[in-house]
């Protein structure tokens, strides 16, 4: 039986799956690798770690579920966290750590180029927020900050370019990819000249450009052999993690959005226009030539929860958070919506969308004496959802919302996903099972079009069913609005003082 | 029964333990001054208190413990009450001669003891590790101090060999405990990250599976369901992934020989490596040295 094998190189770990011409999932493999902090700002990776560390479980899924059931790969799609920078040498050696997404050393940089002219000008070329998790920031830095690696550099890389590098050879990046480094014209699909001058580099210091659908490259003999693959194995470069989940969504046309709830989150719709905000509050990245994925980011969603979870849940059984966690949220549904009045901004780790705020905090506001323990959980998990609904709400000032398309490991929680389609006071529907990892399945999409099984991605993503549908209960939805726009007013009061508090911390 | 009793390394009673240097169970109902002065000593010293409240000085810092609380203090490490004498309550406490082997100091608790190396060398690095000298409620070495007791009093048949089990048994409770207040067992990602950087500290030391679990104070089969579930791989197969990648950046560098890369990045030998790396990669490493390296 024919086969496509999805690989996304996330931000923390590898996760192959196997899909039929279907789109039904045959199986499934996963690996971590660790993210260092040898400063508090920076973030890195080893990319030999990422390689051998997809190669091993490649590998073994191949030897374990592939060649013993006799499928036949016709191809490896990729897809990749976005952000990424690697420098390398003239003889292609990294020089140092991947630097990854969620690195803040660029602070300076971006603050420095946000609301100058270039920077304005930047954002609507580019489509990216000027932020430190741009590689056109990062690599600034780098000029800026290590002068030496910045000499030795001959490219700078994603970590999908360097993978696929070592496979097969070629320095190669799609357009995906590209459209979200801050240095790629999403206008025209050319390297922004002042972009690239800005960052002190020239074309040729970074990859070729090709297009998602690009499958002109081949493994290596080496990788042929150890891998069980004929040299025909068509290799697909595919596309962004962020691009395929919301195709693999099935969110492709008008009135559509989809949200993902991982460690982080995020809100997307797909459209034929780039959305021009004038707060440069969201992002524009390429799917596909004319076809743009826009949203905002969050840093704060389940990563917010399980902080919780760790340090006032409740252990029955060492390291068991995920029963940690349901315990937590069967407590927070004995409390009705609003949580007694207790509201909670949950800025962590700063915040991105839609206040692009990096010193913004945590916060339970309103406790009285009345409060519980259940209280502060419902009122923890509201606090995570009224911000996902602020990133909707600033899409929605661009583009109609009528339902959404909830991924990811806490949208499998029904009472989370319930009280998205509350607060946002929209239908929400979820695909179950193993279908559930939507990255996987849009790079599924995306395959299954380049091979001709779809017309184009339209009718791909129409095929996605989603069966699972969360109606909104409106007299939630407006005792939620009571405390959403409480929850909004301390947000705009309380910026001066994050910046305050920060100098302590 | 007694309740009072002190043993002495110059006691009949302790001549076949040549390792425990005292043992007393004591309960104390008056002050005597200087007669408990901070002093440093060659031993380690476990004590524990049952009754009372105990102002203590530990390598010059002062702690105070109450029933159920047990104080552990390292070879050389100054020891005694902060005002010199005993406070008012019951007290049990046991000095072990340690020995010295080799640069890791290892830890020796008797020729008698059950311990395996590998379990002796891991003990030893956590007791040497502890952040504070005081584990708090204990109540289990209470129960081990008691036992002690009564087989050292009756010596009854078999009383040599259970002495030693309970030596033993005391060392375990310890460490077990010492061991999970290292990590609180809630947070796996970050427990597993510092593991993960001792691992890449010490790439050339032969892991056990064991001496991992031991530092993350999970017992061997719920550490290895844990960092599957977690990392995708066996604990054995994530060291050797690290030992890889660590090796392929190595290998790019010119300037260091494959055995040498082999040996550093803890493969048996270059021929461990060698295979190991080519039913990986599909390269012996030599051919992936020449084929990476040029291509630009």
């Amino acid at each position: 039986m024919d086969c496509i094998i999805t690989i996304e190189i996330g931000t923390g770990a590898i996760r192959v799956v196997a899909f039929d011409l279907e789109g039904n999932s045959i199986g499934s493999s996963k690996g971590t690798y660790p993210t260092f902090h040898s400063r508090p700002d920076f973030s890195e990776q080893d990319p030999e770690q990422i390689f051998i560390t997809m190669l091993y479980m490649l590998k073994n899924f191949l030897n374990e579920k592939i060649h013993p059931g006799k499928h036949n790969v016709v191809c490896l799609c990729f897809s990749s966290a976005m952000h990424s920078v690697l420098s390398i040498d003239k003889n292609g050696i990294p020089l140092g750590n991947a630097i990854v997404w969620s690195d803040n050393r660029a602070k300076k940089e971006a603050d420095d180029l946000k609301n100058s002219e270039l920077g304005n000008f930047l954002y609507k070329a580019t489509g990216t927020p000027i932020h430190p998790m741009s590689p056109l920031n990062k690599i600034a830095w780098l000029k800026n900050n290590d002068k030496e690696r910045f000499g030795l550099t001959r490219k700078f890389l994603s970590v999908k370019t360097y993978i696929l590098q070592q496979l097969t050879g070629e320095y190669v990046i799609d357009y995906s990819i590209a459209s979200a480094t801050g240095l790629l014209n999403i206008h025209t699909l050319k390297w922004e000249t002042s972009a690239l001058q800005h960052a002190g580099i020239a074309v040729d210091n970074l990859p070729e450009l090709v297009p998602v659908f690009y499958s002109s490259l081949k493994l290596k003999k080496e990788y042929q052999h150890s891998l069980g693959l004929p040299g025909k194995t068509k290799i697909i470069i595919g596309s962004s993690d962020g691009c395929m989940a919301t195709l693999g969504a099935g969110v492709y046309g008008e009135g559509k959005a989809t949200v993902t709830l991982e460690e982080s989150g995020a809100v997307r719709v797909i459209s034929k226009q780039v959305l021009q905000d004038e707060k440069q509050r969201i992002f524009n990245y390429l799917l596909t030539e004319g076809n743009y994925v826009s949203g905002g980011p969050t840093n704060n969603a389940g990563s917010v929860f399980e902080w919780y979870a760790m340090q006032f849940g409740d252990f029955k059984r060492a390291f068991d958070l995920e029963e940690c966690m349901e315990d937590l949220i069967r407590d927070a549904g004995k409390v009705p919506p609003g949580s007694g009045g207790l509201i909670f901004l949950p800025y962590l780790q700063g915040e991105r969308a839609p206040i692009w705020n990096a010193n913004a905090k945590g916060v339970y506001f309103g406790l009285n004496i009345k409060h519980e323990q259940r209280h502060m959980i419902r009122a923890t998990i509201e606090g995570i959802l009224y911000t996902i609904y602020s990133i909707g709400k600033t899409l929605e000032e661009h583009r109609q919302i009528k339902s959404l398309s909830a991924n990811g490991t806490f949208a499998s929680f029904p009472f989370w996903t319930q009280m998205m389609a509350d607060i946002f006071d929209k239908p929400v529907h979820i695909k179950q099972g193993t279908g559930s990892d939507s990255v996987a399945l849009g790079s599924f999409l995306l395959s299954a079009t380049e091979i001709g099984l779809y017309k184009n991605l339209d009718e791909a993503a129409e095929s996605v069913a989603l069966p699972d549908s969360f109606i909104p209960r409106t007299e939630n939805h407006s005792l939620y609005m009571k405390h959403f726009v409480i929850f909004e007013r301390l947000i705009s009061k309380l910026r001066d003082e994050f910046d305050s508090i920060s100098e302590l911390q | 029964m007694p309740t009072q009793l002190l043993l002495k390394d110059d006691c009949k009673e302790l001549f076949p333990f040549p390792h425990i240097h005292e043992f007393a169970i004591r309960k104390i109902n008056t002050i005597q001054l200087d007669s408990f002065k901070k002093q440093a000593s060659g031993c380690l010293r476990i004590y524990y208190v049952s009754e009372g409240r105990f102002e203590w000085n530990i390598d010059n810092r002062v702690y105070i413990l109450y029933p159920g609380d047990l104080a552990i203090i390292l070879p050389g490490k100054s020891f005694g009450a902060e005002k010199d004498f005993f406070d008012i309550g019951t007290l049990s406490w046991i000095h072990l001669f340690i020995e010295n082997e080799g640069p890791d100091e290892k830890l020796i608790i008797g020729n008698r003891s059950w311990l395996t190396d590998s379990e002796r060398t891991t003990i030893s690095k956590v007791l040497t590790n502890i952040s504070s000298p005081i584990l708090p409620r204990l109540k289990e070495a209470g129960t081990v101090f008691q036992v002690l007791l009564h087989e050292f009093v009756r010596q009854e048949l078999g009383y040599t060999a259970r002495i030693h089990h309970l030596v033993d048994e005391l060392v375990i409770l310890i460490s077990r405990y010492l061991n999970r207040q290292n990590s609180s067992q809630r947070d796996f990602p970050k427990t597993f990250m510092k593991l993960e950087q001792n691992l890449r500290e010490n790439l050339s030391h032969q892991w056990t599976v064991e001496e991992m679990a031991a530092q993350v104070g999970l017992g061997t089969t719920a550490f290895s369901e844990k960092v599957k579930s977690f990392t995708g791989f066996s604990p054995v197969n994530y060291l050797i992934n690290i030992r890889i990648s660590e090796a392929i950046k190595l290998l790019k560098r010119s300037d260091i020989n494959v055995t040498d890369i082999a040996l550093d990045t803890g493969f048996y030998s270059s021929q461990h490596f060698a295979t190991t790396f080519k039913k990986l990669t599909g390269y012996t490493p030599s051919e992936f040295r020449k084929k990476n390296i040029t291509d630009s």
